[in-house]
């Protein structure tokens, strides 16, 4: 009786790991279940979804819903729009934050004490709170409905540029020190040494900006109200809601579908770096 | 030894023997230039909206006429604030108060846990006493009223928002990342999954949350219906539209909180489990006195983040519910785009936002103090 137990016990363990992991995946399959459900609408015709919307495998699968898109209404213009605002907001924010960062980080300039507090105050404005009169400024010059007016409000990160300064500030100056040696300038340090070493950081910093831009609400909502200009975001917001999502769910869901593949597809390439850009971002690290 | 070497080395080339002022400030120029870009678009696009909305925030400024704005003091404020008949009594809201005081008292057994400097506890102190007191302020029973209902009931329904979605969203963080804070692809990918609605838009997130919900064709009926439930009028019902938001707004962002608690696990020594192993603790022993411990820092952090977050919502209700039903979800941010867009009263929604801002500001800095104390 006392020979069997150690085979029993080591039996219990392995059914109680057994059953927390089984516990997990069905856990995690519920969690994905609406993303599966979204695909699954996309694919199903029109007239189908009109009795049945409860399935998650597509009741005669079709592309139709996605070719639609493209035929259809402005979500191509809609894509096309938050693809370059995001773009550049991203190639601007790693710049100015880069640039700023290696100045706080490196150069012991004067006022130093001063400004760098000043730009870390920055982090405690909210960006939602300030809509009003950022509306006012760009209405006075006439600027509201273009990208311009999507991307400027958005490349001041005071939070990029905290990530930035951390992150020079942690290479060893030895190898700057050597490039100096050899007569490189300071921008050709920056350029061609800080940079290429802050490939971590700038990689990090750019998909969390990415995400964040992709997926920004309230200011493209007040900003660009002519239906041109509307971003991905606010477009399928605005498609919501209203008749069309009775009749015309599949199509409807296609466009939540291609709205959410850029970043999708960018989190399955970048997810360790995303995620470490919200652990550092957040002062987590 | 080899600093000294380098800097005669840097201080005997050729270059180091230029003179004049631009050589001699040769940090402070180039550290200006290196700086200017971000300087210019972080002072006008981040700093000066700032300043223009309390500027604003004293003006009948008309969205449709900006031209005829007009100074009025203080009155956008008034409008917000106060109302008619106001009085004072110590019942008001006097649960609310109590649970600001017991916030007092928790944040003082942190100082002595050396989690909070005394300074930030004072502060604390200092403005939950000014809260405590001006939260007796109210209209009287019979006669008065608040001169804006539609903001408090706004700030109310926020309020709620971020206390209900707090803890929920907080808790279940915790809970995944102690549970899938395993090496290996299985627990690799199960972390993809749980992560994966985080890179949603709201939108979409609306998109399918506005459709699961739907009592007569959404999956969530249909689930429920294999345990006999009935069909749930989520959105529709005044009772269930906040909590339905709160879960939809767990399902998105959960996976953030998540990451955040993963990473501060992989900074808790093993040694700490180790030892823990060897005293013969149990698995909630180690968690109590191991792994809570050691997430102190980061609970803190991710608390304040949530709280930070859960106030700006707006997406979520903006799309799905538009505020309704009965104005049960109307978040502030909605009264604010709505004062200004909808009424055109830019003046009163600057004052909002001044009144969001230091909101914001109060829960950011110890959001601060928190970072800056380690």
């Amino acid at each position: 009786m006392t020979a069997l137990q150690p085979t029993d016990a080591s039996t219990k363990r392995w059914f109680r790991l057994f059953s927390f992991r089984a516990l997990l995946v069905v856990a995690a399959f519920f969690w994905i279940a609406p993303i599966i459900w979204m695909f699954s609408l996309a694919l199903t015709p029109n007239d189908v979804l009109r009795t049945v919307t409860t399935s998650l495998v597509p009741i005669q699968p079709t592309i139709d819903n996605f070719l639609s898109v493209f035929q259809v209404g402005l979500t191509p213009r809609w894509f096309l729009n938050s693809t370059i605002v995001t773009v550049i907001t991203t190639v601007l924010t790693l710049i100015l934050c880069s640039l700023a960062g290696y100045a706080f980080a490196r150069l012991e300039f004067r006022g130093k004490k001063i400004v760098f507090p000043f730009v870390l105050a920055g982090l405690m404005v909210p960006k939602e709170a300030m809509f009003i009169p950022l509306f006012l400024m760009f209405a006075e010059v006439e600027m509201h409905n273009t990208h311009a007016a999507l991307f400027l409000p958005r490349i001041a990160a005071p939070l990029g540029v905290f990530i930035m300064t951390q992150f020079f500030r942690a290479i060893p100056r030895e190898i700057e020190e050597a490039a100096e040696l050899d007569g490189a300038s300071r921008w050709t340090i920056f350029w061609r040494v800080m940079l290429p070493m802050s490939a971590p950081a700038l990689t990090a910093l750019a998909i969390f900006t990415f995400v964040l831009t992709w997926n920004d609400y309230l200011w493209p909502l007040v900003s660009a109200t002519q239906k041109e200009m509307f971003t991905i975001t606010t477009g399928l917001a605005s498609l919501q809601g209203n008749f069309a999502q009775a009749t015309e769910l599949g199509s409807l869901m296609a466009r939540g579908v291609v709205a959410s593949a850029p970043l999708l597809i960018l989190f399955i390439i970048f997810q360790r770096q995303l995620i470490r850009g919200i652990s550092v971002g957040s002062g987590g690290k | 030894m080899r600093d000294q070497v380098l800097e005669t080395a840097l201080a005997d080339r050729p270059k180091a023997g230029r003179k004049g002022w631009w050589f001699k400030n040769r940090d402070t120029v180039d550290g200006y230039l290196f700086l200017l870009p971000f300087l210019i678009v972080y002072i006008v696009f981040v700093i000066f909206p700032v300043l223009q909305a309390v500027y604003m925030s004293f003006f009948d400024w008309d969205l449709l006429a900006m031209q005829n704005r007009s100074f009025i003091g203080l009155e956008n404020y008034v409008t917000m604030l106060w109302g008619r008949e106001m009085t004072w009594d110590l019942q008001h809201l006097w649960p609310w108060r109590l649970a600001i005081a017991g916030l007092v008292g928790a944040a003082w057994l942190l100082v002595a846990d050396k989690t909070f400097k005394r300074i930030t506890a004072v502060w604390l102190t200092v403005i939950s006493l000014i809260f405590i007191v001006v939260l007796g302020v109210h209209p009287a029973a019979d006669a008065g009223r608040w001169n804006d209902a539609l903001f408090w009931s706004s700030l109310g329904n926020t309020i709620q928002f971020v206390l209900l979605s707090t803890p929920l969203i907080v808790g279940v963080g915790l809970l995944m990342a102690l549970a899938l804070n395993g090496g290996g692809r299985f627990f690799g990918s199960l972390r993809t999954m749980f992560f994966a609605p985080y890179v949603f838009s709201v939108s979409v997130l609306t998109l399918i949350f506005g459709f699961l919900l739907n009592p007569q064709r959404g999956i969530l009926a249909e689930f429920l219906g294999y345990f006999g439930i009935e069909p749930i009028p989520w959105l529709t019902d005044p009772n269930l539209a906040m909590p339905a938001i709160v879960l939809a707004t767990l399902w998105w962002t959960v996976g953030f909180n998540m990451v955040l608690f993963l990473a501060g696990l992989q900074d808790i020594e093993p040694q700490l489990y180790e030892a823990a192993d060897l005293d013969g603790a149990n698995t909630w022993q180690k968690f109590l006195h191991v792994t809570i411990p050691g997430l102190r820092r980061t609970l803190l952090l991710v608390v304040i983040l949530q709280i930070i977050a859960s106030f700006q919502i707006f997406g979520q209700v903006f799309i799905m519910t538009r505020g309704g039903p009965g104005g049960s979800t109307r978040v502030l941010i909605q009264h604010i785009y709505e004062s200004g867009f909808r009424d055109f009263d830019l003046g009163y929604a600057s004052a909002m936002s001044i009144f969001l801002f230091l909101v914001m500001f109060v829960v950011s800095y110890f959001q601060f103090r928190i970072g800056g104390e380690e």
